[in-house]
Formats: structure tokens, C-alpha cells, sequence
């Protein structure tokens, strides 16, 4: 995912700011890593350069 | 019956790994660029990103849609982009495109087109249209195309478009509604329900759902007609509308 677009995203469950660790980078891609969620502490994991926002069961 | 989200997510898993719809809009000779066509795309558009056609739409949003340069522009249900590819010409190098997809295969399918493509201001992320992963009034417009029929809680997609919007914001949404009630047979038929029919709503049920959401809306435009291309004659039609705060 591209480092530009961060500022616009947030947790889509409680809607607040996300904490992003990056694993690994290249030029501006982020290509793993993952957010969490400063309120609800929800993670969502970044690999092969995809956020995964779905819900987890 | 299965739950509705993994009827959707399993049928649409299959359609991009194989280029191809399985369900009952695409059951007829139509291919993805006669359906591309006949649903109002230009050839030049098709050409453009013609490989993230997958003839899954029921109508142009980006047509309709007054997309401007440096606007941020969100596409609900993105599929393998192909919209949200029209969309980013529009947009240039200052705006961007955010395609939200629940379905692994089409993310990865088109984000490797984008690298493909040469686009480099958008972005697909896996999310699901009924919690969206945006902030709070940051986008300016909102397009999506044949997809809200196929979540199960419409309101919640509203609801949530209209926390993300701007509020000068606009939405353009192509999609299928019912002129007539289903059976509960139909209803319950998977091949429907992926098809954007199954969980399609009337015509006026869905338009009370938009201004419960707390939006306004002008219907642009009502194509009956695919009713007898792409439908075997259900009584429906694809809904062009413009929907704002």
C-alpha cells in the first residue's frame, strides 16, 4: 500500500486513528506490516503490499 | 442458506480467477465488451483498461460522475478496477483513487493491473462497503457500480458513504433494482444473488434507504432494457443516480 494515502484511513469498526508498524518497505510502497487501532486495539495486517480490513471471525 | 457475504465473496473469487461470470448476469452470448458497451462505456475506455472489464457493471458511473482533477474518489465494490482506472485518468497525478473490494482474488487482481497499467495513484485495499476504512468527510466523490444490491445491510452502505463524504461530496451509483417483488425462491437462489438480483431491492425501498441514509438523490437515468439482455426478463432495471448530502 502507498505511504500517501494513510492520512485518510482509519479502524473501520470504532472509526479511530491507526498506529502503522512497517515491516518491510520498498521505495513508496509499504509492503508488510500492519495498523492498530489507538481505541479498540484491533490489528490489521499489510502483506504483499494488501491491507486486509475484512473482519475477523 | 449460506450467508449472503460468502455466497458473494466465493462466486466473485471465482469470476477473477477466471476472467469470466458464472452467475446470471453475464448467462447470455453477451461478452464483457458488448456488455461494456452496451451499458454506456465509450471504446476508448474500454480499450483503456481492458482487462479489468470483467463485464460485471450495469451501467458508466464515471460517465455520469463530475470528477475533477485532484479529487479523491472512492469506489465502492472495485472489482478488478476497471472504474476506478477511468476514474484515476480523471483525477491526475494530484488527486487520488481508493478501491474498497471484500474479495482477496479481485484486490490482488487489480492491483497487479495497476502496476501493469502504469497507475499510480490508486489504491485497493480488502475492506467490506458496510465498515468502511475511511475517515470522517474526506472524499469528494463516491462511485459504484453494481455492487450495494449484493451487501445485505444497504442502509449501513449508505450510512457509511455518507460519513465519508464531503459535504459538497456527490455519489454516482449504477445499480440493480426490482420493479416487481421477488419469490422467496428467487430470493434465496444463490446464482441470484451473486447474479445482483437476489438481494436487490425495489426501486422504492431503495431510494427511501438513500434518504434515510440522510442523503438527497436525482435518478439520472433507468435502463429497463437490460431487464431482457442480461436478466431473462426479470422484472428490473439498472437505477443511474446522483446522491448528495
Amino acid at each position: 500500500m502507498k505511504k500517501d494515502i494513510i492520512d485518510i484511513l482509519c479502524c473501520p469498526v470504532c472509526k479511530k486513528e491507526l498506529i502503522l508498524k512497517i515491516e518491510k518497505e520498498e521505495k513508496n510502497e509499504i509492503i508488510k506490516g500492519f495498523f492498530t487501532c489507538k481505541k479498540c486495539n484491533k490489528v490489521y495486517h499489510i502483506s504483499e503490499g494488501i491491507i486486509d480490513f475484512l473482519p475477523k471471525k | 442458506m449460506k450467508n449472503v457475504k460468502k455466497i458473494v465473496k466465493d462466486s466473485y473469487s471465482k469470476i477473477a480467477k477466471n476472467n469470466t461470470c458464472s452467475c446470471s448476469c453475464n448467462s447470455s452470448n453477451y461478452d464483457s465488451v458488448k456488455i461494456a458497451k452496451s451499458i454506456g462505456y465509450s471504446d476508448e475506455e474500454i480499450q483503456m483498461a481492458s482487462e479489468a472489464n470483467l463485464g460485471l457493471g450495469c451501467g458508466n458511473p464515471i460517465a455520469l460522475a463530475n470528477i475533477k482533477e485532484g479529487d479523491v474518489v472512492l469506489d465502492l465494490g472495485s472489482g478488478a478496477g476497471f472504474d476506478s482506472f477511468l476514474a484515476v485518468k480523471k483525477v491526475g497525478d494530484s488527486g487520488k483513487v481508493i478501491g474498497v473490494d471484500m474479495t482477496k482474488e479481485m484486490i490482488y487482481k487489480a492491483r497487479n493491473l495497476a502496476d501493469k497499467y502504469g497507475f499510480k495513484n490508486v489504491e485497493f485495499r480488502l475492506g467490506d462497503i458496510e465498515k468502511l476504512p475511511v475517515e470522517n468527510e474526506c472524499i469528494d466523490v463516491i462511485i459504484s457500480n453494481c455492487v450495494i444490491n449484493l451487501a445485505p445491510d444497504k442502509l449501513k452502505v449508505f450510512k457509511e458513504a455518507y460519513r465519508v463524504l464531503k459535504k459538497t461530496g456527490k455519489m454516482y451509483v449504477s445499480d440493480i433494482v426490482l420493479l416487481e417483488e421477488l419469490t422467496s425462491a428467487q430470493r434465496s437462489d444463490e446464482k441470484l444473488i451473486a447474479g445482483c438480483v437476489g438481494g436487490a431491492l425495489l426501486k422504492s425501498d431503495y431510494l427511501k434507504i438513500i434518504e434515510k441514509a440522510g442523503f438527497k438523490y436525482k435518478i439520472l437515468y433507468e435502463d429497463r432494457e437490460i431487464s431482457k439482455t442480461q436478466y431473462n426478463g426479470i422484472n428490473l432495471e439498472s437505477l443511474k443516480v446522483e446522491i448528495y448530502k
